[in-house]
């Protein structure tokens, strides 16, 4: 059945897209109170961001529309079994995208810092947040005989889920720094580029941390595909690395590619390691919930298949022409943020 | 409190939340787009600034809108994955069409809107704001059809407890989805209407030095509010024989409230209900009575405020008789209150069912345990944010254009200026 094939493709891809697009939103949102000195500098990297911001975040809700559409028996399994993470990584994205609108419509210093500590707050909860799902994900699950699970805080306590979250909080910095590097000049994209070089090693560490965890805890037994996940952690580990070597070098675009790259890697390391499962059960290793069960009935998916055929490349499109429109770097678009 | 009222509690914070701000959204987008084509036309300042100010405003609006939309998508995996066991091969559909064919370009457009202010060539910028505008009723639509679909689910058959969509057309045109969205939509129309009617009198009131300003933005409001109002108004009434037809219990409820609802009595109902589906309570809160009255009281009371401002309109009367100036003002939270009245109506009103007729609120709720940490971490940033957005869209309305930061002109709202190191 090709629907098997295109519907899991293009959830990994709104996925991937969310991770790459957010994730520098993310990266920006953490590194801004720190990296820009004062207000105007503050501004000017917020700015960076800007234009992209809104049409960023909404791949989420891109991603949840697939899921829900194409997915629905996974859907509500997924979120209501990760109640408290999810949660947790909405109330975040709802308090940084607010704060990032409105920081700047107030006049008052007291506003804007109370507002810098949310964006800043924003970007680290969802940063370690999609962590540790992924990590759990990955670990597996304790899926009960229907295929439902819910996880406690313990779940999340395990050293390779918990290393997870740290290698992507490190990995979205160090794309958010990429970025800035990239779209901002002058002093506060030097200090940009200097943070991102230590975020990207930290990245590093902590990803091979993962690959070495993920070996001697329990999590390798629920992996189905444990070599292709592997090849896609050893992946991780080579762009970032590659990163620091071209920030190093002043090469702030390609550098803010492999950043890229790095960002939607766990998005693969999840569909490669688990498939055909979209669950896989921590407790039973080999077994899950698989993708063709998740899956909405075929009359469904056809007319999905239709409207994502003529509406996906329109979306795409849509942001194509908007990075093309500003394309220019940040200082020559104006201020609002 | 049951669990089952926390989620219940928690779905309803996030959708009305959403609702109300949302409603400003789609009310205003439309008044900005035929601004700022006024504007591209003429190319006159005023129509410039009324863009900007009124745009301003919507922004502001939207960043709550956008946020709360964003978790709703998530309450219905987190809190109520029952509905997609059940319907999920129904009432996904609309969603993710949603979210792919509107909710995504929406937000995309208005970033290029807000950042393209004298940068794009007119027509493209133009152009932005009407598929904003587009976008967004795109999104009421499916929205209301995934609604719909909960009102009085058509376009499907059940097998082995698990409904499967036979008839993808009927969906679309399920009269209690297009009649709904028609209502709502012209109500949030007239909501914008008002608002920027309102706002311009707070203005004459205070007898800032804007007038030719604020005339124009008033007389645009006044123009859409008032046939928005009537429509509304009529699909309001509409909506009531499909109510007998399809939901029989809220039509019961309503008995005595309104004229039309049939002679059908809650008891008699409930008890045809127990036979159909067995021992239960089938009646929803007898408070949707009250709801219905505030909507159509409020309803009423803007109807006949906006044609009472219309007829002052002749020969500006309403700016010279200043005292005018206090009718559109106080309708400005009016559409608000109705638009609670009625989604309270319409939500509430359906309970004990999530699916008319086919699954209840109880059976949908997902296993996990208590809700309440979840319940007061949203609702109190949902509240905190609303406020906060609330009194940034009070102080650009009480500032006038002067302190608009959209488009960012120098000299008004933008008091840096990039440094050279920082424009390279």
């Amino acid at each position: 059945m090709t629907f098997g094939l295109v519907w899991p493709a293009l959830l990994g891809l709104v996925l991937a897209g969310y991770f790459v697009l957010a994730g520098f939103d993310y990266g920006v949102q953490m590194l801004t109170p720190w990296l820009g000195r004062d207000d105007r500098e503050r501004r000017a990297l917020l700015n960076a961001f800007g234009p992209f911001f809104l049409g960023n975040e909404v791949w989420l809700v891109a991603a949840a529309g697939v899921l829900f559409g194409a997915f629905p028996f996974l859907e509500g399994r997924l979120l209501s079994g990760m109640y408290f993470p999810f949660a947790a990584i909405l109330a975040g994205i709802v308090v940084g995208n607010a704060a990032v609108q409105l920081r700047s419509r107030h006049r008052g210093v007291s506003a804007r810092r109370l507002w810098d500590g949310l964006i800043f707050l924003g970007g680290l909860v969802p940063a370690v947040g999609w962590g540790l799902v992924t990590g759990r994900l990955l670990a597996g699950v304790p899926l009960d005989a229907r295929n439902v699970f819910s996880i406690g805080p313990a779940d999340l306590l395990h050293p390779f889920v918990l290393l997870c979250g740290a290698t992507t909080t490190a990995v979205f910095l160090a794309h958010g720094a990429a970025f800035l590097a990239w779209r901002t000049g002058g002093e506060p994209g030097a200090r940009a580029a200097r943070a991102g070089r230590r975020a990207l090693l930290v990245a590093a560490v902590a990803a091979a941390a993962v690959l070495v965890t993920g070996f001697l805890t329990s999590a390798r037994h629920a992996l189905v595909n444990p070599w292709p996940a592997l090849a896609a952690g050893v992946a991780l580990v080579v762009v970032l690395l590659a990163g620091a070597a071209l920030l190093r070098a002043g090469r702030t675009g390609r550098a803010f590619a492999a950043t890229s790259c790095a960002a939607a890697l766990p998005v693969v390391a999840l569909g490669a390691g688990l498939h055909p499962f979209a669950l896989v059960s921590s407790g039973a290793p080999g077994t899950g919930l698989r993708l063709a069960e998740a899956m909405a009935e075929a009359g469904t998916l056809r007319i999905l298949t239709v409207f994502a055929a003529v509406m996906v490349p329109l979306m795409v499109l849509s942001q194509v022409w908007n990075w093309w429109t500003f394309r220019d770097r940040a200082g020559r678009t104006r201020t609002y943020l | 409190m049951t669990d089952e009222t926390l989620a219940r509690l928690q779905f309803a914070t996030t959708a009305g939340f959403h609702w109300l701000f949302v409603m400003l959204t789609l009310g205003l987008a439309p008044l900005i787009a035929v601004m700022h084509t006024r504007h591209a036309l003429r190319g006159t300042p005023l129509l410039e600034r009324m863009t900007r100010f009124w745009g301003q405003i919507y922004v502001v609006n939207y960043v709550l809108g956008v946020v709360t939309g964003l978790v709703m998508e998530f309450q219905f995996g987190l809190a109520w994955s029952g509905l997609a066991e059940y319907a999920g091969n129904v009432f996904g559909a609309p969603l993710a069409l949603e979210t792919i064919v509107a909710f995504f370009a929406e937000s995309t457009f208005l970033g290029m809107w807000i950042f393209g202010w004298g940068k794009l060539p007119k027509a493209v910028h133009v152009t932005l704001i009407w598929l904003v505008t587009l976008t967004a009723y795109a999104s009421a639509y499916w929205i209301m059809v995934a609604n719909g679909f909960l009102q009085h689910p058509v376009g499907h058959e059940v097998r082995g407890g698990v409904a499967y969509l036979t008839d993808f057309g009927a969906m679309l045109t399920n009269p209690n989805a297009i009649n709904a969205l028609v209502h709502a939509a012209t109500a949030a129309l007239m909501a914008g209407g008002v608002f920027v009617a309102g706002v311009s009198s707070y203005h004459f009131l205070k007898r800032t030095a804007e007038r030719e300003f604020f005339r124009a933005s008033l007389r645009l409001g006044l123009f859409v509010a008032t046939p928005a109002a009537f429509v509304a108004l009529y699909y309001g009434f509409v909506q009531i024989p499909t109510l007998v037809d399809t939901q029989p219990m809220k039509a019961a409820t309503l008995q005595g409230h309104s004229d039309d609802v049939g002679s059908l009595r809650v008891e008699d109902v409930q008890a045809q209900l127990v036979q159909r589906f067995g021992a239960g309570d089938y009646r929803p809160p007898s408070w949707i009575a009250t709801a219905f009255d505030v909507m159509q009281g409020a309803g009423y009371l803007i109807f006949l405020l906006i044609v009472v401002a219309l007829v002052l309109l002749y020969r500006d009367w309403y700016l010279r008789f200043r005292p005018a100036a206090y009718l559109l003002l106080v309708a400005v939270p009016l559409p608000f209150v109705a638009a609670l009245g009625g989604w309270l109506l319409r939500e509430v009103g359906r309970q004990p069912w999530v699916v008319y007729g086919e699954l209840t609120t109880a059976a949908a709720r997902s296993h996990v345990g208590s809700m309440t940490a979840s319940l007061v971490l949203f609702c109190g940033v949902f509240l905190a944010l609303a406020v906060a957005d609330v009194a940034l869209i009070a102080r650009y309305a009480r500032r006038g254009p002067a302190a608009t930061d959209l488009g960012g002109a120098p000299g008004d709202g933008q008091p840096e200026r990039p440094t050279a190191s920082l424009a390279l």
